[in-house]
């Protein structure tokens, strides 16, 4: 028999031995399955609101098919964020275990293989629940209504693409748990052993501004002809998504060194430090409401303008201004209800992660609200900043396109105004569902 | 090992902060010159109350019996040894004396200047003050926080008492540099060697001026020459400036540098070289 077989036979053997009840704390498994089960859910019913357009052949349907694969492309990065998490959690919730059956003398590839296994079973878990999701919620989706008639029955995907999408999403975590493995695989004595904190460098800064700077010139040109205009826009807002992406990180760190220099108490000190330990990480938990705030504001002014458009009384063009709202608040409303889910499922994994170091603390005399505060902290100040600074980086680059009186417009500001407060509220509402997992973390000590 | 000792940790007890959650004065203790801890001495004749008493304890996890109606009394400036098998219940007579669990039954008293609590009929939070203000803890890994440096660590045990941030680093490094670690402060504790994180730990437990030191083998993750190192610090800084050191452990190099050696088998005392076993 060949050494490949047996590796493959001893680590399905351990990791049924693991996975069995009791094994593992109940939230630990619950978790991810319950994040995967969302990111499924989620991704079919935006996914099957977007085809839903595609039976509409008249020429007024293209705009809607254009808007809903827009809309998509919006979508997919959140879900995939959430997605990310939701898989981080499941790899990493076995962490310790797994450097301990290392140090027994596991081989790297059995520690591999049931890693990948738990993910991929935890993930499968997910995806059923969320098809049960989709199923369950499509009387509700139904009934929103596109050009003066609800969705209805054009809702329902064709059974092989459902499939299709929860063997991508159980795809997703088994890639992402193989990508993962290096740390546990390259080091026995646990991925707890850092030394430096990740630096991030200032020349991010820099090349933020300059984007921001081009983008800026390249919207205020004027065009000859709409289409090159139109892919000047689309461009511009993609450049600004990246430079979001390149800027997040670096403004954390920026933020987290201010906050050591400041901090007064041991809350302060211990949300600054955590933040500093890592700026990417700290940038990933709050990067999906920054992405939305952005949207936002494009989206705000986008609904604005729909609206200032002389309204047709007749025809096909009559719902096109209403529908554009409708289309750009669940855009903006599903994006945030995986901002709140990746939020709470990386606060959960950061607890986890951080078990025995919090049950200490307790045990030093630490009151829980301190604990607490620290790593509200630690998630909101970030939150805060860079939700208002993507609004403001998305206001300069819509400025030269629709006009300060559209950017200022109630309906557009109203828009971006909800969006942020929700984008806050949504994340705060995600940090404080993980108070439980906080309390189990800590009841082994009493 | 002789330079971590010259730097002496000694103070006089009027530092000392009054122990019990009713403790809201915090003093910074800072290491001074040995010659005061003469001054610090007990009367000798009369025999020294004691500052943690323990009646019948009983504790159980659904069948197994931690604790079987164990009564231990510890005198203030002692420094007590908990030896026993694996499973013989030290860490939970150890968790029960500090306030971390709440016994089945049995009394817990703390006597200090202050007067005396009922340990076992504090709330979860009256406990947890407890912890912060009376008692210093060092466990076998020193549990210190990751992210933060050596200064840090131990400043924020100070912080937690409401001290700021600037006073505490001052007394903080004070602190590590009267344990050997001077240069140090700014390291993170990745950064250190498991002797050296284990003074960083020691610190923490000192700095805030706690009457009582617990430590939960303090030495078990250490090799022999560190571990001396180590436990001369740990009795240097507590039994050395009166305070009361109580260390379970399963070495009997580190039980004979204590001033007395208890022993645990099922939950029940079956020695005490001071001669109180029952
Ligand atoms: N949280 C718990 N849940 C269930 N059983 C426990 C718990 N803590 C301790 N026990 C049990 O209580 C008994 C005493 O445990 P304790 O930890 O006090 O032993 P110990 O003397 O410190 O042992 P060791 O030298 O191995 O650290 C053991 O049988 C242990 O299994
Ligand atoms: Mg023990």
């Amino acid at each position: 028999m060949s050494t490949a077989v047996v590796d493959f036979r001893s680590a399905v053997r351990l990791a049924w031995l693991l996975a069995r009840p009791g094994a593992a704390g109940g939230s630990a498994a619950g978790l991810p399955v319950l994040a995967f089960g969302l990111v499924t859910a989620l991704l079919l019913i935006v996914l099957a609101g977007a085809l839903s357009f595609f039976r509409w052949q008249d020429p007024a349907a293209g705009l809607y098919q254009l808007l809903a694969v827009l809309a998509l492309v919006l979508l997919v990065l959140p879900l995939l964020t959430l997605g990310g998490a939701a898989a981080r959690l499941s790899a990493r919730r076995r962490d310790d275990r797994l450097s301990t059956l290392r140090l027994l003398g596991a081989t790297p590839s059995t520690v591999g293989i049931i890693t990948v296994l738990e993910s991929t079973a935890l993930a499968a878990a997910g995806a059923v629940a969320g098809v049960a999701g989709y199923l369950l919620l499509a009387p509700l989706v139904q009934l929103i209504e596109f050009r003066g008639a609800p969705i209805g029955t054009a809702f329902w995907l064709n059974p092989l693409a459902v499939a299709g999408v929860a063997a991508a999403v159980v795809l997703l975590a088994a890639a992402s748990a193989a990508a993962g493995l290096g740390k546990v695989v390259i080091s026995p004595l646990g991925v707890r052993t850092r030394q430096a904190p990740a630096k991030v460098h200032w020349f991010r800064g820099v090349l933020g501004a300059l984007v921001i700077v081009a983008g800026y010139a390249a919207v205020s040109t004027g065009y000859a002809s709409a289409a090159i205009a139109i892919a000047v826009v689309l461009g511009t807002f993609a450049a600004g998504l990246a430079v979001l992406n390149l800027l997040g990180p670096w403004v954390v760190a920026v933020l987290g060194r201010r906050q050591l220099r400041k901090a007064s108490t041991a809350g302060k000190l211990l949300a600054a430090r955590a933040i500093l330990e890592s700026p990417k990480a700290a940038w990933r938990q709050v990067s999906g409401v920054a992405m939305t705030s952005f949207v936002a504001v494009f989206g705000g002014t986008g609904a604005a303008l729909a609206g200032s458009s002389p309204q047709e009384t007749m025809g096909p063009e009559q719902f096109i201004a209403g529908d554009i709202r409708t289309g750009i608040l669940i855009t903006i409303g599903v994006s945030f209800l995986m901002v709140a889910c990746s939020a709470g499922v990386n606060q959960a994994s950061a607890v986890l992660d951080r078990a025995d170091l919090y049950s200490s603390l307790d045990r030093l005399g630490m009151p829980r609200h301190v604990m607490d505060r620290a790593r509200i902290r630690a998630v909101m100040l970030p939150l805060l900043l860079v939700s208002l600074g993507s609004a403001a980086v998305a206001a300069l680059l819509v400025l030269p396109l629709a006009g300060l009186a559209l950017v200022m417009a109630p309906l557009s500001v109203l828009t971006i105004a909800a969006c942020l407060a929700a984008g806050i509220g949504v994340v705060r509402g995600g940090l404080w569902a993980t108070g439980p997992v906080m309390a189990k973390v800590l009841e082994p000590a009493r | 090992m002789n330079s971590t000792r010259t730097g002496s940790t000694r103070y006089t007890p009027d530092a000392v902060p009054a122990p019990g959650p009713s403790a809201a004065r915090m003093t910074i203790p800072a290491p001074t010159d040995p010659a005061a801890s003469a001054r610090a001495q007990h009367p000798s004749s009369r025999p020294v109350p004691a500052i943690l008493s323990a009646r019948t304890l009983t504790k159980t996890y659904g069948s197994t019996t931690a604790l079987s109606g164990l009564t231990l009394d510890i005198r203030a400036g002692e420094s007590v040894a908990i030896m026993g098998t694996s499973g013989s219940g030290k860490t939970t007579l150890l968790h029960c004396l500090a306030g971390i669990v709440l016994p089945d039954s049995g009394r817990i008293t703390l006597n200090t200047a202050a007067g005396s609590t009922r340990i076992d009929s504090l709330n979860e939070s009256g406990r947890s003050r407890l912890r912060r203000e009376s008692f210093g803890f060092v466990f076998q890994q020193g549990l210190l926080i990751p992210e933060l440096t050596a200064l840090e660590n131990v400043a924020i045990a100070l912080m937690l008492n409401g001290l700021d941030r600037t006073t505490a680093e001052q007394a903080s490094a004070g602190w590590l540099q009267s344990l050997g670690l001077a240069g140090m402060e700014q390291r993170r504790i990745g950064e250190l060697s498991g002797g050296q994180a284990q003074r960083v730990a020691i610190a923490r437990a000192q700095v805030t001026g706690a009457g009582v030191i617990f430590a939960d083998e303090p030495t078990g993750a250490l090799d022999s020459a560190t571990s001396a190192e180590v436990m001369q610090v740990l009795l240097d800084s507590t039994t050395g400036a009166s305070k009361t050191l109580v260390v379970v452990t399963h070495d009997d190099t580190v039980a004979s540098r204590c001033a007395r050696v208890v022993s645990l088998q099922d939950g029940r005392l079956v020695g005490d070289s001071a001669g109180g076993a029952r």
